[in-house]
């Protein structure tokens, strides 16, 4: 059975949100429970198929059991394995945190709120795990339109800030899809190993640069990359607040994540132009780190500090691609992993501050940890990450995108990555400096009837992402060496 | 304003640069381009033999991509899903007007035409079910003939669109709810990938008609295989369309929304 894990993992989460609808009419919770139960399922089979990888090298999935540039093709290696992983335990968590924020008395809005996650939870398993530019191209529309809704849910600003990013994210998925289009016109095939072997042939360097310059515009909107940012802050700040860890922690890599495979295992480094595509993008990825930490500082409402925050992090994964050791890919995909539980974590964390006291500004937050310990927990070991400091896997992470850069000569992003990281000092000092010291605002507990501090629907999940940051830091070692065999055949 | 203005300079002075320098694409009609040479011709050769579908498009679409057209229809099931999220369940019209009710007293409720004739209702019905027939013979000749899922989703829905819009009052052949309609959306997706799942638990790969757990010849089990997810996908389009319909109709003003 081990062997059809791949498809499964995609599909059971897509069959949940089938027919959680249908199941919602028999009872409230009948659907939810079973989304529930398929994205355990799904974890689950994805853990199990990340061991087998590792045991047995990589699996092929091939749709309808064709030969494989015929068919659909679903492959799984070391690198994507983790994705996955990490992709479906933040989608089963995330589930879970929603249940706070259920509709009770309307079936309609609850069997469809938990169909849409299961959507958006399914397309990034599916992007992740696909060997085919257009099935891409598909999964990266279902995670879009569950997207748009998501944050349109998020009230009337929801509303607006979900329709400009509609307007802008359509018009990033067509770039993607024009520049597979190219390809294929260049290549006359859509599976991502046999195009990557006709390209390796040589005499198709045009087309693969206007494929990848189209791509780079396609993915960098989709990811909110510095220069393509625009929508970013309003759509994070506004969202619906249970997915909003999903939205900012997980959808926004995934691009990240379709660009390194297209960059270095389809086009490979012997591509013509490569050197000043990376150039650029490495002027992209060096503004970006200051312009996100920069803005971040001046915030005060949390969440649009974590907007700004995230475009620091997407550059910070970018610049392992520009770097291209693969050292730096390895540190790069580990600050990846890490990144989806510490920015998942933190906007749980903002989501539960609305929820207890309704606010979300970081003035409002003095002496917080009193009232909220795991809450303020959380905090503190998100910001520790994202600040770099060790044991938590942001250090470990930035220690090896450092390493890589140190190898190939690039000091200057040495000098950029260690200035951004002091700039995420001084506002995550902030909010900490809020929690645990500033003088007590007196915040009235929205729901006083609750006991204890959260419900434990909330509570599961934020353990889990405290865990997994400490968890991270210590395996990183073994993370590293698990994706070096990979990125060694790949890198530069 | 300048900032759009440089935007615009830079995207058609960029845009015109790649298309007059570079020379990336294949001339219109070149058989030797790749795009014509490399799975096409593999497709054309062995489509019959493999799929048993006399229809090459169908084959491509339904048997050799056919996970693709899964995906696609769950696009239509989100964007249902969706619609119905973000519009769906706000008070009734009535009460929702901002015009004070005195106003409104006497008029008719709004949706509801204001003129009625006998000719238009009975040639509604009429229409409405020749639409269906229609629907159902694409549906039927699809999995062999050009057509298929998607076309007789949208005439299924459009032969209840008609008689919604023009003979609101009088009985639709088939009437579905909000709920219902996205439930059934669901269903329809549900039976596709069901049809997948047959293949997986009998053995095969996901969605390989030759694994259905059928007992009839090979020829036929791409037959059934493909009738079945085209089958999910009619219900699956014609239910999302007239779930986006009710939830657009049941929703005529948006100045009610509150944070």
């Amino acid at each position: 059975m081990i062997q059809h894990y791949p498809a499964l993992v995609v599909i059971l989460p897509l069959c949940g949100a089938a027919l959680s609808l249908a199941l919602t009419k028999i009872h409230l919770h009948l659907g939810r429970n079973v989304i529930f139960l398929s994205m355990a399922l799904s974890f689950y089979m994805s853990i199990m198929q990340l061991r087998n990888v590792v045991i047995n090298g990589p699996m092929e999935y091939r749709f309808g059991g064709y030969a494989i540039p015929y068919s659909i093709e679903f492959r799984i290696d070391t690198v994507n394995g983790l994705v996955v992983a990490m992709v479906a335990l933040m989608g089963l968590i995330t589930a879970f945190y929603c249940i706070s924020g259920e509709i009770r008395s309307e079936k309609l809005k609850v069997g469809g709120a938990y169909a849409v996650v299961a959507l958006f939870v399914a397309g990034m398993l599916g992007n992740a795990s696909s060997a085919d530019a257009f099935n891409m191209y598909v999964f990266l529309e279902i995670t879009a339109l569950a997207a748009y809704c998501l944050i349109a849910l998020g009230g009337n600003r929801g509303m607006v800030a979900a329709f400009r990013y509609m307007l802008v994210g359509t018009i990033a998925g067509t770039f993607y899809l024009l520049g597979v289009g190219i390809l294929y016109s260049a290549t006359g095939t859509l599976n991502m190993q046999d195009m990557s072997i006709i390209i390796q042939q040589g005499g198709k360097d045009e087309a693969v640069l206007v494929a990848l310059c189209l791509m780079i515009a396609g993915l960098g909107i989709k990811s909110a990359l510095f220069p393509f940012h625009g929508w970013q802050p309003s759509a994070h700040t506004h969202e619906e607040r249970g997915s909003a860890a999903l939205i900012a922690g997980v959808m926004v890599k995934i691009p990240v994540y379709m660009l390194f495979r297209f960059v270095y295992c389809v086009f490979g480094t012997n591509f013509k132009y490569m050197q000043q595509i990376l150039i650029v993008l490495g002027i992209f990825v060096g503004i970006g780190m200051m312009y996100g930490s920069i803005r971040a500082i001046g915030q005060t409402n949390m969440k649009k500090l974590l907007a700004y925050s995230s475009i620091t992090q997407t550059s910070y994964f970018m610049l392992g691609i520009v770097i291209g050791s693969p050292v730096a890919l390895a540190g790069s995909l580990l600050h990846f992993i890490g990144d989806a539980f510490i920015k998942g974590g933190l906007f749980y964390c903002a989501g539960a501050i609305k929820y207890k006291f309704g606010t979300v500004n970081i003035d409002n937050f003095g002496r917080i940890y009193k009232k909220m310990p795991v809450t303020s927990a959380l905090i503190v070991a998100g910001a520790l990450s994202m600040i770099g400091i060790p044991p938590t896997v942001g250090f470990f992470s930035k220690w090896y995108i450092a390493m890589g850069a140190i190898q190939t000569g690039k000091y200057i992003f040495v000098i950029l990555l260690i200035i951004s990281s002091l700039l995420n000092a001084i506002y995550f000092f902030k909010i900490i400096e809020k929690i645990f010291m500033s003088k007590d605002k007196g915040l009235e507990d929205v729901r006083p009837v609750k006991k204890g501090e959260l419900p434990w629907s909330m509570l599961v999940p934020m353990s889990v992402c405290i865990v997994v940051i400490f968890l991270l830091g210590f395996l990183n070692v073994k993370i590293i060496n698990m994706v070096l065999p990979l990125l060694k055949g790949v890198g530069m | 304003m300048m900032r759009k203005v440089i935007g615009i300079i830079v995207i058609i002075v960029g845009l015109g640069y790649v298309f007059m320098s570079f020379d990336f694409l294949p001339v219109i009609g070149d058989s030797t381009a790749p795009a014509h040479t490399h799975v096409s011709d593999y497709y054309i050769e062995n489509a019959l033999r493999d799929t048993h579908s006399p229809n090459l498009v169908t084959a491509v679409l339904a048997d050799y991509r056919g996970f693709d057209t899964l995906l696609e229809t769950t696009v239509m099931f989100s964007a249902g899903v969706c619609a119905v999220m973000i519009l769906g369940s706000k008070s009734h019209i009535r009460n929702r007007f901002l015009v004070p009710k005195k106003i409104l007293k006497g008029k008719p409720e709004p949706g509801v035409s204001a003129y009625k004739t006998v000719n238009k209702d009975v040639m509604v019905t009429l229409i409405a079910i020749m639409i269906l027939l229609y629907a159902i013979y694409v549906l039927l000749h699809g999995e062999v003939g050009p057509g298929g899922g998607f076309q007789a989703g949208a005439l299924m829905a459009l032969s209840y669109i008609v008689s919604m819009m023009i003979a609101p009052d009088t009985r639709p052949l088939f009437s579905l709810s909000k709920a219902n309609a996205a439930a059934l959306a669901g269903i329809g997706v549900f039976i596709y990938a069901f049809t997948g799942l047959l293949t997986v638990f009998n053995g095969g790969m996901f969605l390989e008609y030759g694994r259905l757990p059928f007992p009839v010849s090979n020829e036929y089990l791409h037959t059934i295989g493909i009738m079945l997810i085209e089958v999910g996908v009619t219900i699956g389009v014609m239910a999302t369309i007239i779930t986006i319909l009710k939830a657009i109709i049941e929703r005529v003003r948006f100045d009610d929304d509150r944070d």
